[in-house]
């Protein structure tokens, strides 16, 4: 792709974008939304491909931390859903789950449960916050009423303890 | 080199998350930049609980038309980039104009023309002012309600979503009968609708929501009614539909349970969520 090959950009998106809409929809809660954030994140990813660096994760997680970004810039930004109806026209119809995809990430979900549980309901909700509502680490400490010391072990422990989840060949 | 320090370490997370102030991301980056390894493999590391993580979202059916438009998008600006390049190369020097000539005797015409076409020109710009001044405020109040109309939508569509499911709370033996509660839970984006009648709320006590969860209860919040003992609340995030298993309201004392993993009072109403 960094030679400018739109083949591997489809190979790449096939395989990928599943788990990007589904990740940036729950961030942004608007179909339109999401479908601007992933043209606006592939496109992206498709001139930066070059700033892509394998010493800290595989491509998959490379393009997810993108499309999030992306995700998280949007809900931050102010009248974006007026922009995203006026481009839109109108709301697709709502999302239904992936049937064929969803064998495999609930099995995945049921392992992220079950590693979380084993710390506390606190650590994959200062997770949830930060992941998918975009909140700072201050502001979460506000939201939980924790100290900001707190919040940021709870949520590298947490991190860590999902690490294990992945295995390190996988990764790299 | 920055030599190495734990401190470092704790912000690994949020840099991995991108949650940390400017000044803290910045502080990352520049240590990175000096190549401490025990960062990098820390960030490797949190970075693939952060994949985890991200790897358990429910998966939803894209619409078969965004690949066909990003693909699009990448092509054209493949083609653009492709384009430029090309008229870079075959820049090519200006053609000289001749120099314009105007006849002397309409010299003074011409400058009363120019005078003229200033006024007129002034006039219209103030008018011209005037009018786009109107405009930004017009267009800040379409933003403001179609802002409003999105959310209104977005709230709809939790109704009407086909994966959204409706909870019927039953009162417990400990609750009084005539309680109605009913949850309507959209599991994709998490959000809830609650509508609550005949909670006639006893003084100096509070009706609390709870999300019951493979890892115990959590607070939704206090359930205020009208004098009629009557509300409609929206949650933004009832729960992970992975681990929800219950709704269920407890009376507390006023100010709700002191911790929101359990509470303090009676459950009065449960109502299980079915598969």
């Amino acid at each position: 792709m960094r030679a400018g090959d739109t083949r591997a950009l489809e190979e790449l998106y096939d395989r990928n974008n599943g788990l990007l809409y589904s990740v940036v929809l729950r961030i942004v809660r608007s179909g339109a939304d999401a479908e601007e954030v992933l043209q606006e994140s592939w496109l992206q990813i498709w001139r930066g491909a070059g700033t892509y660096n394998e010493a800290r994760g595989t491509v998959g997680a490379w393009l997810v931390t993108v499309a999030r970004s992306r995700a998280i810039d949007r809900i931050r930004s102010e009248g974006s859903r007026a922009r995203a109806e006026e481009s839109a026209g109108a709301d697709p119809p709502p999302p239904t789950e992936d049937a064929s995809a969803n064998a495999a990430h609930r099995q995945m979900s049921e392992r992220v449960s079950r590693a979380l549980e084993k710390l506390g309901p606190q650590h994959r909700q200062v997770l949830e916050l930060a992941y998918f509502g975009g909140l700072t680490q201050s502001e979460i400490s506000e939201r939980l009423n924790a100290p900001l010391g707190t919040v940021k072990s709870w949520t590298r422990q947490a991190l860590i303890r999902l690490s294990d989840l992945v295995p390190q060949e996988e990764w790299t | 080199m920055t030599p190495h320090k734990d401190e470092y370490l704790e912000l690994c997370a949020g840099y991995v998350l991108g949650n940390l102030t400017e000044e803290e991301a910045r502080t990352v980056e520049a240590h990175l930049a000096e190549g401490c390894s025990a960062c990098e493999t820390e960030i490797n590391r949190l970075g693939r609980g952060a994949m985890a993580f991200a790897s358990a979202t429910p998966r939803l059916l894209e619409p078969s038309s965004l690949r066909a438009r990003v693909l699009d998008t990448v092509r054209n600006d493949g083609g653009q980039r492709d384009g430029q390049r090309e008229r870079g190369r075959e820049r090519r020097r200006p053609i000289p104009l001749p120099p314009r000539r105007i006849a002397p005797v309409l010299g003074w015409m011409g400058a009363v023309a120019a005078v003229l076409i200033a006024a007129f020109a002034l006039y219209e710009w103030r008018a011209a002012s005037r009018l786009e001044r109107d405009l930004a405020a017009a267009r800040q109040e379409v933003s403001r309600l179609n802002q409003q109309i999105q959310s209104e939508r977005e709230w709809a569509a939790v109704a009407t979503a086909p994966q959204t499911r409706t909870i019927e709370l039953k009162p417990t033996p400990a609750g009084q009968p005539q309680l109605h509660a009913r949850v309507t839970y959209d599991p994709a984006t998490r959000r809830a609708l609650v509508a609550v009648s005949d909670f006639v709320t006893p003084p100096g006590k509070d009706y609390q929501l709870w999300a019951i969860t493979k890892t115990g209860p959590m607070s939704l919040g206090l359930l205020r009614t009208d004098p009629q003992g009557r509300a409609l609340i929206r949650l933004d995030d009832a729960g992970d539909p992975f681990t929800l298993a219950a709704f269920a309201v407890s009376l507390e004392n006023a100010g709700g349970a002191p911790t929101p993993t359990a509470p303090a009072g009676p459950v009065v109403m449960v109502g299980k969520i079915g598969t």
